[in-house]
């Protein structure tokens, strides 16, 4: 492998001559065009050579050491209009430009990171979203994946885990896959993210590394078109994320401190102990006192004496957190080096319990013109994160999550004489203060991701680039548990070490060339090869002594010892060809060939082409309507693939098991036969769209319309089991995603003094599996994991209630013929009811500036799924288990006549007479809807005037304060609506006592200098 | 520059070639093999027995042949019950009318597993690997255990050959099951088969059992590996079931003969013979090794406490199937073999202490034979006892001479090793007729080998009706319920193979 690498940074190092060419120099001022003054931190961009210079107090610039040539020069600036030049540059000589800046909206000059290139937006014929930095500068979340909720259109973002830190569901047009399903492909300045080898003590995600402030734009390639050119990694979508980069000038030092609280966005009503005195009473038909009674002998008293506990248990296991974060950056450069370096720290208690989320971070991408031909550059990032995490995600006594609805009031964390109570619900070793004080969930996670890169101007249409690449993640884990927390070990400690050595290589060569001034011709080839190999190591101990040590040195007994690896390689060659006609008639062409280790021998190398087309209607000279700036349309077919399929899928393979030994010989017993065809899922997507610019770029829009059928879907065939074999895996099924995705941004208005600008985005989607193998349904009797030819995945099927009997409280059903029911069956009485699919998502935002003062609200939206929350469903309806019980119990059926929601009261669920079990019989009424629109974020931020600053002689200062996750609209009567159960949760529609969404509100201060 | 271009071109001519198909394919797993690698190495092979053997214990997730192997047929018919409260194995003892679980018994899945590994022994191991003795021996292993597998699948999905039913629902019934020889190395060979008649299927058995028996021939001196007396055994069982008398007298004979140790006859060693700290199955042909500290009764995960094994059922946790009184009245006060009952709470290690055995058996006894006395529910398990061919032995030659008489020296060897008088004084009777021996031999049976996977096959292979311990009849002969269903699945992945009637 690495013979590799050196022969690709062999062939770009002694391919060019240690030697400057005569150049020339490109200078000038930039200014705003109203009022003639000087605008500082303006960024200058030679599109051609990516080459660039940030203007400085004065709004002066300088770019030297430009080749002789034609460029175009592109400057930008917040608020205002992109301008764009061409510049001739010549020997020894200085062109002088000053650029003079139309307030109002970035246009469509703006350039677009997409596969391996830099595309200016007007030549985009695909679909792709864009994120920049200043949308997302002051939001307070750790995450990347939660700043792009709702931001870019047909882009489904879901917590998986409120937890600091914690994973996301990122479906982009929605979810193809049934056995493979996976996240998006990440990307980093150029290197591609593994996903393999995370901790297992809690939620995380593998962009924790990141520190956002560091970002610049995140692309969002949506349609195959766009996405091909990473073949068989590319059908769940690819996101491609470009960290900051000096810009030539002074130094620009960003100083950045901010602080916040955060608790969690949504609390449950339950009822409190005298409430739930009434409601046990009733049920058992007992008097009060007999109730208190039974509750005293069960729970104890948190006093001694008859006085019931009245814990809000909400309370302890949620509180208020404490974030603080700081980052300094600094960039620039001179005409030869440009810098960006930065450091970062974040320090964030979650609310729930101990939870915690820490970052350090150091950054530095690099960029050096060796010669003028030669350019080399190094982007680093290096983190260590440490999240001290919590298990959730299931109806497990020893998890907060869930204990908050296990605990009911009358149940206590401490005795009075402050030691733990041992009659909580389910004894000490699963009291909510031992899980608190004797667990600890320990992540250190150190990550390494960075590249080296050459590129070489081989001459004025010809660009090579070598890049070198490694994410290199090692993630610790330790678990341990007191002998309180532990007594069948009398205390243990499992230490995991994990890590992935991801290693990704590549050499691109970029071409562009215009002939007779109207062909414009770009192309890349390029070739490709990625390696991630992984493996992990794991040990426990039992038996401590006492609480003095948590090391494995100081248990009793090892318990066990395990480790393994795995890897897989991708070798690749790429294509993109691009023509347009006098930049009015465009086309484009992408192939990759991508061989996979994974895939079957015979099918090891897949193909992945697309097309796209585009024709910008308001270049040609019959279109004459003034108000129109740009209207374009696209339109690209295309093919991707999934690689998802386990590393080892299509092979014959004899498994090493040492639980299968025989009189201590370790066995090796035949564990899968190979399929030599076994190949990865196709996603084919068509997508047709059509951009609009009106009013001088006041207002642009998106609309893109999309079909996108994911073939070839891994199953597990069986095969008769006399071969000595179950199954194998092939490929059959389908699925499908449709939808239709708006995008519209406006500068409402654009005064001297007050701007006002409007984004809106919505992706409507839906989703249908076309294809199971045999046209079999599968899991008929599931109520949320049904899977059927003709429905969406995450399909609801549940028999439909029908309400309270007025005469007597009993629960009812209907029945498969519409009749009344008591006992109906999932079998035969299930209905297709609701589904988990999100249909309609996206997200809206104003940002008003007034002088220096900003505010930005965002909201963000999902409607059209509906889910069931199972753990707050089993478990807190009746006193079955003494756990809480929630408010819905208030509308209890009590007389004779009353027509309620929630039947008598009742202590078990099969309390009714000759009727199904009330708690484990879901129907219709269990199923919630979880649309919901969130106030994602609001900030209001104040630019001191540069008349002050400039007496301090600072760039500029800057006073924040935002919130996130403020407010939340739903139906949804639980903790929190976004109800995905890990990244790669097909159905989406169940939620089991995961940590809600937190709601964040920080301030904080940035100056520039 | 043309220097430059040289270096260029060169440069991506390299890189092409290095990323072909060398890098992508030398990707190799952690912990498995590709097949050529096992079938061709010592030491492939020798990991590829284990397998084999340690299928017979720990099949994916089912207990084919463990605790349904062994406990199933008891609790099917009239050899334990459930104690009162405990609910395992109750599909077994509560099956009634046409309700009732006889799908387990067949262990369909984890057979044709046992009999996949043995097909890659006996079949696809590369000449020269092994010396050849040693070849020799494996194959011969392979095919008893085979035969072993495919015996236990026949005598539950198919009739006994000759007891084919003229009338009812099995009326003119022949088929046995799908015979698989070849092992299975590529997914054509995965193929849809039909089943193939009873007869054929015994005439393979006994084909793979003689040619085994010539390839283990006076290799008897480890009972943890197939030895030449199992293969004799087995040779005795099967003709046994096939009604071949004198054939079973014949291999039972060699079994005799063959197998190096003798029948207990102490009180304290037939008592302890199944106590791995004691006696250790001194009359074992075979047993399986089992390490309760390593060694899982399924296949996956880190060895912990199994509550799978027989012994989880019978006596040492769930305490759930009690041996019935019908079971204890047929012994002696005399018979040694009574060593083998205890006291079920005394007994007990696990769990939640069992009351209720009272309601089973008068003295509350649980049936200790395997009783995981290695602090866990598993046991080494003996799937041929010297016994077991001791009575073959007498109950075939007596039928074989059509002479009761001439089966009472091997049924009196056995009974004088338990402590007990010949039968001509304890139960002249029986000698009286063929019928009354039957009798006889089927309640030694009962005294010798309940709960070691026998009763049900006892009965079905004489044609007798299923009974409960009352002696009410649980399933006909005539019933289709006589033979376990092929399940459901299975039918639905091969379109060949058809369900057994009434089904």
């Amino acid at each position: 492998m690495y013979k590799k690498i050196l022969c690709t940074l062999c062939v770009v190092f002694f391919a060019f001559q240690f030697a400057y060419a005569q150049t020339g120099v490109v200078s000038g001022q930039v200014t705003d065009a109203e009022t003639g003054e000087s605008l500082p931190a303006a960024s200058v961009l030679i599109a051609e050579l990516e080459r660039g210079a940030a203007t400085d107090i004065d709004g002066q610039f300088r770019i030297g050491n430009v080749a002789p040539g034609t460029y175009t020069l592109r400057v930008t600036f917040i608020g205002y209009q992109t301008f764009s030049q061409s510049i001739e540059v010549t020997e020894g000589e200085e062109t002088v430009v000053n650029p003079a800046l139309e307030t109002g909206a970035i246009g469509l000059d703006e350039l677009v990171v997409s596969g391996y290139s830099v595309t200016p937006k007007r030549e985009l014929t695909g679909s792709i979203s864009t994120i920049r930095a200043n949308e997302i500068q002051d939001v307070p979340l750790q995450n990347i994946e939660s700043m792009m909720q709702g931001r870019a259109a047909g882009v489904q973002i879901e917590s998986v885990s409120g937890n600091p830190g914690g994973a996301f569901r990122v479906l982009v047009r929605g979810n193809g896959s049934i056995n493979a399903a996976t996240e998006p492909l990440y990307i980093i300045d150029g290197v591609q993210i593994s996903q393999s080898q995370q901790t297992d003590l809690t939620s995380s995600s593998p962009l924790n590394s990141l520190n956002p402030n560091d970002i610049e734009s995140i692309e969002i390639l949506k349609d195959a078109a766009s996405a091909a050119i990473y073949g068989s990694q590319a059908a769940a979508g690819v996101v491609v994320i470009t960290t900051k980069r000096g810009a030539q000038g002074a130094t620009l030092v960003t100083a950045r401190a901010e602080t916040g609280i955060r608790d969690a966005s949504r609390r449950v009503s339950y009822l409190n102990t005298e409430q739930y005195l009434d409601y046990y009473s009733e049920a058992r038909g007992w008097t009060r006192d007999e109730t208190r009674q039974s509750l005293l002998n069960f729970f104890g008293s948190p006093t001694g004496d008859d006085q019931l506990a009245t814990t809000n248990w909400q309370e302890f296991i949620y509180d208020t957190g404490v974030t603080q974060k700081y980052t300094i950056s600094l960039s620039g450069g001179d005409d030869r080096t440009r810098f960006y370096l930065s450091g970062g720290y974040e320090d964030t208690d979650g609310t729930a319990m101990n939870v915690k989320f820490d970052r350090m971070n150091l950054r530095t991408n690099f960029d050096h013109q060796i010669t003028d031909r030669l350019q080399g550059g190094i982007n680093l990032n290096l983190a260590r994160n440490f999240q001290f995490g919590m298990c959730q995600d299931g109806n497990f006594i020893n998890c907060a999550p869930s204990q908050a609805m296990f605990e009911a009031p009358m149940s206590f964390p401490f005795l009075q004489d402050g030691s733990y109570n041992p009659e909580t619900r389910f004894g000490l070793d699963s009291n909510p203060a031992v899980v608190r004080d004797e667990v600890d969930r320990n992540v250190t996670v150190l990550s390494l991701v960075g590249n080296a890169n050459l590129n070489y101007r081989v001459n004025d249409w010809l660009f090579v680039s070598g890049m070198a690449g490694l994410d290199y993640r090692s993630t610790e884990d330790e678990q341990y548990r007191s002998p309180i927390a532990a007594p069948a070990q009398n205390g243990f400690i499992t230490n995991t070490n994990r890590s992935v050595n991801n290693f990704i290589s590549n050499l691109v060569f970029n071409a562009r060339q215009t002939f007779d001034a109207v062909h414009n011709v770009t192309g890349l080839i390029g070739t490709e090869y990625r390696r991630d190999f992984s493996k992990f190591a794991s040990t426990r101990g039992d038996g401590f002594p006492g609480t003095f040590f948590k090391v494995l040195s100081a248990s009793a007994t090892p318990v066990t010892a395990s480790g393994s690896f795995s890897e897989f390689r991708i070798g690749s060659y790429f294509s993109n060809v691009k023509y347009n006609y006098d930049e009015r008639y465009f086309i484009s062409l992408v192939g990759r060939f991508d061989g996979h280790s994974r895939f079957g021998s015979d099918t090891r190398w897949g193909f992945f082409p697309s097309a796209s087309i585009a024709w910008r209607i308001s270049e040609e000279n019959f279109f004459n309507v003034g108000f129109i700036d740009e209207l374009k349309l696209r339109a690209g077919y295309g093919t991707t693939g999934n690689a998802e399929i386990g590393n080892f899928a299509a092979r014959d393979l004899y498994s090493a098991l040492a639980t299968y030994s025989y009189q201590g010989n370790t066995a090796l017993t035949p564990t899968q036969l190979a399929n030599p065809n076994l190949s990865w899922e196709e996603a084919q997507e068509i997508n047709l769209g059509v951009d609009f610019s009106f009013l001088d770029g006041r207002i642009t829009t998106e609309v893109d319309v999309y079909q996108k059928n994911n073939r070839n879907l891994l199953f597990e065939r069986p095969l008769p089991n006399d071969s000595g074999f179950e199954d194998i895996n092939e490929n059959i099924g389908m699925v499908r995603n449709e939808g239709i995705e708006f995008n519209i941004r406006s500068v409402n208005v654009s005064g001297r003094d007050f701007i006002w600008s409007t984004r809106f985005n919505i992706g409507l989607l839906r989703n249908e599996i076309r294809e199971l193998p045999d046209g079999e349904i599968i899991e008929p009797n599931s109520t949320t994991q049904r899977l059927e030819e003709g429905r969406p995945i995450g399909l609801i099927h549940v028999p439909e209630w029908a309400g309270v009997n007025p005469a007597d409280g009993r629960p009812m059903w209907y029945d498969a013929d519409g009749n009344l029911t008591y006992t109906p069956s999932q079998t035969d009485d299930a209905i297709a009811w609701k589904d988990g699919v999100a249909n309609a998502t996206g997200g809206f935002g104003n940002t008003f500036s007034y002088r220096g003062i900003t505010l930005d609200t965002f909201f963000q939206f999902s409607f059209g799924k509906w889910g069931f929350a199972s753990t707050d469903w089993f478990f807190t309806r009746n006193t079955e288990f003494l756990m809480n019980l929630d408010e819905i119990v208030l509308d209890r059926w009590r007389e004779p006549g009353d027509m309620t929601y929630f039947p008598r009261a009742h202590h078990l669920g099969t309390d009714f007479p000759e009727t199904a079990n009330f708690r484990t019989t879901v129907g219709t009424h269990a199923i919630y809807n979880a649309s919901y629109i969130r106030l994602k974020n609001i900030t209001l931020s104040y630019d001191l005037p540069v008349s002050i600053t400039q007496r301090v002689n600072l760039r500029g200062v800057r006073l924040f304060a935002s919130a996130a996750n403020l407010l939340t609209w739903t139906a949804w009567p639980y903790y929190d609506p976004e109800l995905a159960f890990d990244p790669r949760d097909i159905y989406g529609n169940v939620t089991t006592a995961s940590l809600p969404t937190e709601r964040q509100i920080n301030a904080g201060i940035e100056i520039q200098f | 520059m043309s220097k430059l271009k040289t270096v260029i071109y060169t440069g991506i001519a390299v890189i092409l070639l290095w990323s072909c198909n060398d890098i992508l394919e030398s990707v190799e797993p952690a912990t498995s093999l590709a097949p050529d690698e096992v079938l061709s190495s010592e030491e492939g092979v020798n990991a590829l027995r284990a397998s084999m053997y340690a299928k017979i214990r720990a099949s994916e997730s089912s207990m084919g042949f463990m605790t349904d192997y062994f406990v199933g047929p008891s609790a099917f018919t009239d050899e334990t019950r459930n104690r009162p409260g405990s609910t395992r194995f109750q599909a077994y003892t509560a099956a009634t009318g046409t309700d009732g679980e006889t799908t387990h018994l067949a262990a369909y899945t984890d057979a044709y597993k046992i009999i996949q590994d043995a097909n890659l022994i006996a079949g696809a191991i590369e000449e020269g690997v092994l010396d050849p003795n040693t070849h020799d021996r494996y194959r011969g292993e392979a095919l008893a255990i085979r035969a072993f597998a495919m015996h236990h699948l026949v005598r539950a999905l198919g009739y006994e050959p000759g007891m084919i039913p003229a009338s009812g629902p099995g009326a003119g019934w022949d088929l046995g099951i799908i015979i698989r020889t070849e092992p299975t190395l590529h997914l054509d060979d995965a193929d849809r088969r039909a089943r193939s008649t009873v007869d054929e299927v015994y005439a393979q058995i006994f084909s793979d059992l003689s040619e085994a028996k010539s390839l283990l021939s006076g290799i008897n001196d480890d009972n943890t590996y197939i030895t030449e007396a199992f293969v004799d055994g087995l040779t005795a069982r099967v003709n046994l079931y096939a009604g071949n008398w004198q054939a079973a007298a014949d291999a039972a004979q060699n079994a005799i003969a063959n197998f190096p140790g003798a029948l207990s006859n102490t009180a304290d060693a037939v008592a302890g013979m199944f106590h791995e700290n004691q006696g250790n199955h001194p009359e074992a042909l075979f047993k399986l090794v089992v390490n309760p500290d390593t060694e899982n009764l399924t296949g996956a995960g880190t060895p912990t406490f199994t509550n799978n094994g027989p012994a989880a059922y019978t006596s040492v946790q769930w305490v759930a199937q009690i041996p019935t009184q019908f079971v204890i009245d047929k012994y002696d006060p005399e018979d040694y073999r009574l060593g083998w009952y205890g006291d079920c709470i005394e007994n007990q290690r696990q769990g939640a202490t069992a009351s209720g055995c009272g309601d089973v058996n008068a003295n509350a006894w649980s049936i200790l034979k395997f009783n995981g006395v290695k602090g866990n529910t598993i046991d080494d398990y003996p799937y041929f006892r010297l016994a077991e061919a001791y009575l073959i032995l007498a109950e075939a030659s007596a039928k074989a001479s059509n002479d009761a008489t001439a089966g009472s020296g091997a049924l009196n060897t056995l009974r004088e090793a338990r402590g007990l008088d010949p039968i001509e004084t304890a139960n002249p009777g029986a000698l009286g007729s063929l019928q009354a021996f039957e009798d006889e031999i089927l309640d030694e049976r009962i005294r010798e080998l309940a709960v070691e996977g026998h009763r049900y096959w006892d009965l079905k292979r004489l044609g007798r009706h299923i009974t409960n311990p009352d002696g009410s009849t649980k399933i006909r002969n005539d019933s289709h319920r006589y033979l376990a269903p092929i399940p459901e699945s299975r039918l639905g992945e091969n379109d060949l193979l058809e369900q057994n009637p009434g089904y």
